[in-house]
C-alpha cells in the first residue's frame, strides 16, 4: 500500500517540478512562449480542461451535498467529505489554472468591482467566487476538528458552521446550477464558430445535466482510487446506488442531446460521415451511452472493475465533451489549427498533481474519510501530537526524495522551454551573399545574363558565336524562390529600373514574417508572359469601366500601347509602392519607357540567370561537359515527358551559403 | 436598430473605389503609434490583422480590395461578452477597449463574429488590439486617420444615417454596378462600418451571419438566472423540509409503535421508551 502511494507521490512531485519550470517561463515570456494559442485559437487546453472540465469534475461536491443533506439519503454520507474536499480543491485548481491562462492575471479580481450583468462570463466568475467561499465554509469544520484547533473560538466556529450547513448546501446547489450551466452559455455567443452538433440553444441544460452525471461518476472513481492507493474499505452497496443514479442522469443527458439535435433538424448531420459527425458519435457513446447502458446491469454496478470502467469512461468522455465544445468543434481559419504544446499539458497535469498532493495531505492528517477513514488505514502512524501536527517532516527520507524528484524535473523541463522567449515562425530563407559578377549584355534584351566574376572565361554568345561585351557588376546571390537555391540577382539594375530609392518598397514591402524582401515570383508572376507591375483589370474597375478608357488612352485613334498611354506617374504622382510609408522624396517624373518596363516572365527571369552560362560552357568545353549542362534535366528533376509547367527546379541541398549548386559553379 | 443609433458615427467603405494602396493602413499605424510589425504565427492565415495592424487591405478575386477592420457593431458581441467592461460601445459609435480594466480572458476574441480582435501573444503583459475608429479624433470632430488618408474616397466618414443615404445614392447613380446590399446595414443587428461592393462580401465566420444581434442569444440564457435562483432555492428548501418532516413523522411513528409494542408486552418498558 505504502509503496503504491510512494510511487504515486513521486510522480506527482515530478509533475509539480515541471509545473514550476513552466510557470517561470509563462509569466516572464508571455502566453505565446509556452502555448500554441493564437488569434485563431484564443482558448486552448487551459480553458478547455482546467476551467471547463475542472468545474464539471468538481460537480460531485454539490451533487453529494444535495443527496445527503437535502434528500436525506444517509447511506451516502461517507462520500460527502471527500467530495466536498475534491470540489474545493477543484475550484482552487480552476482559479489557479485561470491565473496561468489570463493575459493579465493580476486583474483577476476586476469582476468584483466592474459588474457586467450582460456577460455570461461575469455570471460564471461571480458564481465561482461565491461557491469557492461556500465550499471553504463547508470544508472548514473538517480542518477545525483537528486537535491543533482545540480552542473555544474554533469550536464555536465549527458549531455555527454545522448549524448553517443546510443553508450553505442549498446556496451551493443554487450557485452550482447557475455556473455549471453558464459554462455552456458562454458558447451561445459563437453560433457561427461552434459546430452545430455541439452548438445548441439549450447548451446550458446539457452542461448542467452532464455535470451532475460527471459529478456522480467522479465521486465513484475517487472512492475506487482512494481504496486502491489508501486502502480504504469500499462501500459497495452505496457505490452501486451512485452508479444507478449516474446511469439515469446520463440517459437523460443522451435523450436531451439527441432530442435537441432532432428538434433542430441537425440529426442527419450526426451520421453524414464528416469527421465531426464521427467524432460526435464516438464522444456521445464513450461519455454517456456505453457507461449508462453498462450501469443498468446489476452485475456491473456491484463489481469494482465494472464500476471503475464505467466511471473512467464517463469521466473521460464528459471531459472530452468540454474539450470538444471549447476547442475541437470550434471553427478556426483554414491552416490555423491548434494542438496544445507539451508545456500546456505540463501546466494542466501539474495543477492536478498539486491538487492530488493537497488532497492526500488532508486525507492523511484530517478526518476526511469518516469512520472507515484515515486512522484505520495508517495504523502505524503515532497519535497526532498537537504541537507537531503541522510538521511536514516525518522521520523518513521521503521528503528528500520528493524534493530531489521535483527539482530534477524542473531543471529538465527548463532545458526544453524557450527561456529566452518565443520567436515567430520564420520563412526559411537563405541569407543573401554579395558577390562580384558580370552582367552580359544580350543586345538590349532583358534580362541580362549574370555570371560570377571569377569565371575567367571568354564570354561567347551561344547563338551568334561571337564574344559579347560584359560589364563588371556588384551582384547579390539571393534565395529568390525561397527554396534554398541561391540565384544571382542584379540589385542595382532592379533598383534603377524601378525608379531609384523610392521604389525599394516595390519588393521590400511585401515582407513575409522576418523576411527581408519579396521572392522573385511576387513580381514575375506569370511563368511565360512578361508581366508589368500594373494591373489593367483593377484600373478598368477603378475608372468606371468603358467610360474610363480615355483617362489613360487619351487618343481614340491611336493603337492602345504602353507608348501611347498616359504615363502612370501622371496620375500616381508619388511613385511609391502600395503600403510604403511616405518618404517625403520629391516625385519622380520619368518617361513611361524608362520607368515601367515589363518585368520578365518568371521562367525567363530564372532561365536568364542560368541558361546563357550553361550554353556557353557547353560550347567551350564540350569534352568536359558533354550535354550535361545543356539539357533541361540538368536543373529540372522531372522526366522530359512531363508537362513543362510541372517541372520544379532541383532544390539545392547545399544549404545557406552556396551559389546555385556550389560544386558546379564555384571552383 | 433605433433612429438614435443611426445618429452615431460610422464609416462607409466602397470597395469599387479601393485600389489597395494601403495608405489607410500606414495612416492607422502612424496615428495609433503601432510601430513595426511583429509578425506572429497564424496571423497570416486569417487576414493580416495583428497587434500592429488595426486594419488591413484584403486582396480578393479580380483585384478587388477590401478594407478589413472592426465593424463597430451596433450591438457588439465583444462588449456583451466582456466581464469587466473593458470593451465599451461609446455613445458616439466606436467600440473602444480599456486595457486598464481588461483581465485578459480573450472571450472577446471568441465572441467576435468577424474574428477581428488581436492579442499580444509575445508579450508578458498582453493587451487586445483592434480599430477604435480613432475615438479621440472622432470625439474632437475630426475624421478617423484611415478616412483622411484615403486618396480615392473609398472610405467615407459620417453619421450612420448619412452614410446609408450616400450608399443608396451611389447605388442609384450607377444601377447594376453594385450588389444591391449595404453590407452591415442589418448584419448581426447592424454595424457602424458599412460596405458597398460589386461582388458579394462574406468576411465573417459564416457567409450569412443573419440579422440577429448576437448578445440576444446569451441574454436568452442570462434572463433565466433570477428564476433559477428562486426556483432552485425554493425547490431544495422545500424538499429538505418535506423529507425532514416525513422522516421526523416516521421516527415519531416508529417511537409510538415501539411504545405500543412495549406497552403491550410489559408495563415498565414503556416508560423507558417514553424517556427516549
Amino acid at each position: 500500500m505504502t509503496s503504491r502511494l510512494g510511487v504515486l507521490k513521486t510522480v506527482l512531485w515530478a509533475s509539480v517540478g515541471v509545473l514550476a519550470a513552466i510557470t517561470v517561463v509563462r509569466f516572464t515570456r508571455g502566453l505565446g512562449a509556452v502555448t500554441n494559442l493564437s488569434d485563431a485559437a484564443p482558448w486552448g487546453l487551459w480553458i478547455g480542461f482546467d476551467v471547463m472540465a475542472g468545474v464539471a469534475l468538481a460537480a460531485g461536491g454539490f451533487v453529494l451535498a444535495a443527496t445527503v443533506y437535502v434528500f436525506g439519503l444517509e447511506r451516502y454520507r461517507p462520500f460527502v467529505r471527500p467530495a466536498i474536499l475534491t470540489a474545493w480543491l477543484g475550484y482552487i485548481a480552476v482559479a489557479v489554472g485561470l491565473l496561468y491562462d489570463l493575459g493579465l492575471p493580476w486583474n483577476i479580481w476586476h469582476p468584483m468591482i466592474y459588474w457586467q450583468h450582460h456577460s455570461v462570463l461575469f455570471e460564471v466568475a461571480a458564481c465561482v467566487m461565491l461557491y469557492l467561499t461556500v465550499l471553504t465554509l463547508e470544508f472548514a469544520p473538517v480542518v477545525l476538528e483537528h486537535p491543533f484547533f482545540q480552542r473555544p473560538l474554533f469550536r464555536m466556529a465549527v458549531k455555527v458552521l454545522k448549524k448553517g450547513t443546510i443553508l450553505l448546501v442549498i446556496l451551493g446547489i443554487v450557485l452550482s446550477t447557475l455556473h455549471q450551466s453558464s459554462l455552456g452559455s458562454l458558447f451561445l455567443i459563437a453560433p457561427f464558430r461552434l459546430h452545430p452538433l455541439w452548438y445548441s440553444p439549450i447548451i446550458y441544460v446539457l452542461f448542467f445535466v452532464s455535470a451532475v452525471g460527471l459529478g456522480l461518476m467522479m465521486v465513484t472513481l475517487e472512492s475506487l482510487l482512494s481504496a486502491y492507493f489508501l486502502g480504504h474499505r469500499l462501500n459497495r452497496e452505496a457505490l452501486a446506488g451512485l452508479g444507478l443514479a449516474a446511469s439515469v442522469v446520463l440517459w437523460v443527458y443522451v435523450a436531451l442531446r439527441v432530442g435537441d439535435l432532432a428538434a433542430r433538424g441537425v440529426l442527419p448531420g450526426a451520421i453524414d460521415g464528416s469527421w465531426q459527425s464521427n467524432w460526435f458519435v464516438v464522444e456521445l457513446a464513450w461519455s454517456a451511452v456505453i457507461p449508462a447502458a453498462l450501469l443498468l446491469s446489476r452485475r456491473v454496478r456491484s463489481s469494482v472493475a465494472g464500476l471503475a470502467a464505467c466511471a473512467a469512461m464517463a469521466v473521460s468522455g464528459l471531459v472530452l465533451h468540454r474539450l470538444d465544445v471549447s476547442i475541437v468543434a470550434f471553427a478556426r481559419p483554414e491552416g490555423a489549427g491548434y494542438f496544445p504544446t507539451w508545456a500546456e499539458f505540463g501546466v494542466s497535469i501539474g495543477i492536478v498533481s498539486c491538487c492530488v498532493l493537497v488532497f492526500l495531505f488532508f486525507v492523511e492528517r484530517f478526518k476526511v474519510y469518516e469512520e472507515e477513514g484515515g486512522a484505520a488505514a495508517t495504523p502505524e502512524r503515532a497519535p497526532v501530537d498537537p504541537a507537531t501536527a503541522w510538521s511536514l517532516a516525518p522521520p523518513s527520507f521521503a521528503p528528500y526524495r520528493y524534493s530531489l524528484v521535483a527539482v530534477s524535473a524542473a531543471v529538465l523541463a527548463l532545458a526544453f522551454l524557450p527561456v529566452r522567449g518565443a520567436s515567430p515562425r520564420t520563412t526559411p530563407v537563405a541569407a543573401a551573399l554579395a558577390v562580384d559578377g558580370r552582367a552580359i549584355e544580350r543586345d538590349g534584351v532583358e534580362p541580362r545574363n549574370l555570371v560570377l566574376a571569377h569565371m575567367e572565361i571568354p564570354i561567347v554568345d551561344a547563338v551568334v558565336g561571337a564574344e559579347v561585351p560584359a560589364s563588371l557588376a556588384r551582384l547579390l546571390a539571393i534565395d529568390g524562390n525561397r527554396d534554398g537555391t541561391l540565384v544571382l540577382f542584379d540589385h542595382d539594375a532592379h533598383a534603377e529600373r524601378e525608379g531609384g530609392d523610392p521604389a525599394c518598397a516595390i519588393c521590400h514591402h511585401l515582407d513575409l514574417p522576418y523576411d527581408r524582401a519579396s521572392s522573385c515570383s511576387e513580381c514575375h508572376r506569370d511563368m511565360y508572359e512578361p508581366t508589368r507591375l500594373f494591373s489593367h483589370a483593377s484600373h478598368v474597375t477603378a475608372l468606371d469601366g468603358n467610360d474610363g478608357c480615355t483617362q489613360c488612352h487619351a487618343d481614340d485613334a491611336e493603337i492602345k500601347t504602353l507608348e501611347t498611354s498616359t504615363a502612370c506617374v501622371e496620375c500616381h504622382e508619388t511613385p511609391e509602392a502600395p503600403g510604403a510609408a511616405a518618404s517625403g522624396e520629391p516625385p519622380l517624373v520619368p518617361s513611361p519607357n524608362d520607368r515601367w518596363l515589363p518585368a520578365s516572365g518568371y521562367m525567363d527571369a530564372m532561365h536568364g540567370l542560368c541558361l546563357g552560362c550553361h550554353q556557353r560552357r557547353t560550347l567551350e568545353e564540350p569534352a568536359r561537359w558533354g550535354d550535361a549542362l545543356d539539357r533541361c534535366d540538368a536543373c529540372h528533376d522531372a522526366d522530359f515527358g512531363a508537362d513543362l509547367r510541372a517541372l520544379t527546379p532541383k532544390r539545392n541541398s547545399g544549404g545557406r551559403t552556396s551559389v546555385g549548386r556550389t560544386d558546379d559553379h564555384v571552383r | 436598430m433605433s433612429v438614435q443609433m443611426n445618429d452615431t458615427f460610422a464609416i462607409l467603405i466602397d470597395t469599387t473605389r479601393c485600389k489597395g494602396c494601403e495608405k489607410c493602413v500606414a495612416a492607422c499605424k502612424e496615428e495609433n503609434g503601432l510601430g513595426d510589425d511583429r509578425p506572429w504565427r497564424g496571423q497570416g492565415a486569417i487576414d493580416g490583422l495583428s497587434p500592429t495592424r488595426n486594419c488591413t487591405v484584403l486582396r480578393q478575386a479580380d483585384d478587388r480590395f477590401v478594407l478589413q477592420q472592426c465593424r463597430h457593431c451596433l450591438e457588439p458581441a465583444c462588449v456583451s461578452a466582456c466581464l469587466v467592461g473593458a470593451m465599451q460601445k461609446t455613445p458616439e459609435g466606436p467600440v473602444i477597449y480599456d486595457a486598464d480594466k481588461c483581465m485578459g480572458c480573450r472571450y472577446c476574441l471568441m465572441a467576435c463574429p468577424y474574428g477581428i480582435p488581436r492579442y499580444d501573444w509575445d508579450r508578458a503583459a498582453p493587451e487586445v488590439h483592434k480599430c477604435t475608429m480613432c475615438y479621440d479624433r472622432v470625439s474632437e470632430g475630426r475624421e478617423p486617420a484611415c478616412v483622411e488618408a484615403c486618396p480615392e474616397e473609398a472610405t467615407v466618414f459620417g453619421t450612420r444615417a448619412e452614410l446609408l443615404a450616400e450608399a443608396r445614392r451611389r447605388m442609384a447613380a450607377e444601377p447594376g454596378k453594385y450588389v444591391p446590399v449595404i453590407f452591415g446595414e442589418h448584419e448581426v443587428g447592424g454595424t457602424s462600418v458599412l460596405y458597398i461592393s460589386d461582388a458579394p462580401l462574406a468576411m465573417g465566420w459564416k457567409a450569412d451571419l443573419g440579422d440577429q444581434p448576437l448578445p440576444a442569444l446569451t441574454w436568452a440564457s442570462l434572463e433565466k438566472v433570477p428564476p433559477v435562483v428562486v426556483g432552485m432555492g425554493t425547490l431544495m428548501a422545500g424538499i429538505y423540509w418535506v423529507i425532514g418532516r416525513r422522516m421526523k413523522l416516521a421516527a415519531e411513528a416508529n417511537v409510538a409503535l415501539a411504545i405500543e409494542a412495549a406497552a403491550a408486552e410489559s408495563g415498565p418498558a414503556g416508560e423507558e421508551a417514553d424517556h427516549d
